[in-house]
């Protein structure tokens, strides 16, 4: 890929990614900032192939920043503060999650009309339940 | 828990620095396990162990 794990540092009070560690770091991010305005800039191309080219960028800056946040290094304290960190935030995303899904029946039958859940909600819980247990069971079976 | 790694870093003449760098882990790590904030795995006491070249692993890490 083509950013290096080392120019980096996990985002820990600003929510979630990386940001730059070194100059190297913030060079990466202008270079791909400088792409992403030539792109818009470019006066030739139609706004058909500006869209697929950003996107292009776009993808490859995702799956670059990806391959970077799975290869930083982490001694086992910082990789433990990580996880209580991460487990808190997850569990601040289920208990407004819940109370949405309270709120909405709550409101729905007060009204007395018939339940209107967002979709979305149901989901994201279930798809945080399916990745525990799937989890779980690779943790069990791992040590 | 206690630990003597600042008393065996300084008699080894090593920095915190040049020892997070020799055992894998940061600066800050080796700050807290001095202040025996943080309990270290078995595996990063036994480096540290090395590293200062004690004995034995109790001879740097206490449990109180």
């Amino acid at each position: 890929m083509i950013g290096k794990p080392d120019w980096f540092q996990r985002r820990k009070y600003g929510g979630w990614g990386i940001v730059p560690k070194t100059w190297q770091g913030w060079v990466y991010i202008a270079i791909f900032m400088l792409i992403m305005f030539g792109i818009q800039l470019i006066p030739i191309i139609n706004s058909w192939i500006r869209l697929i080219l950003s996107g292009i960028v776009g993808i490859i800056l995702i799956a670059d920043i990806f391959h970077i946040m799975a290869n930083i290094k982490k001694d086992e304290r910082e990789k433990i503060h990580e996880a209580i960190a991460e487990r808190n935030a997850l569990w601040a995303i289920i208990f407004v999650l819940c109370v949405g899904i309270a709120y909405q029946i709550s409101v729905a039958l007060v009204k007395a009309e018939p339940y209107n859940i967002d979709p979305v909600i149901i989901i994201a819980v279930f798809a945080a339940l399916i990745v525990k247990a799937i989890t779980n069971i690779y943790l069990d079976k791992k040590d | 828990m206690i630990t003597k790694i600042e008393e065996f870093r300084k008699k080894q003449k090593i920095t915190q620095e040049e020892l997070a760098n020799a055992v894998g882990v940061t600066r800050q790590t080796i700050i807290s396990l001095e202040q025996g904030r943080y309990n270290p795995s078995l595996q990063l006491a036994y480096v540290i162990t090395k590293k200062l070249k004690a004995k034995r692993i109790e001879d740097i890490f206490l449990f109180d």
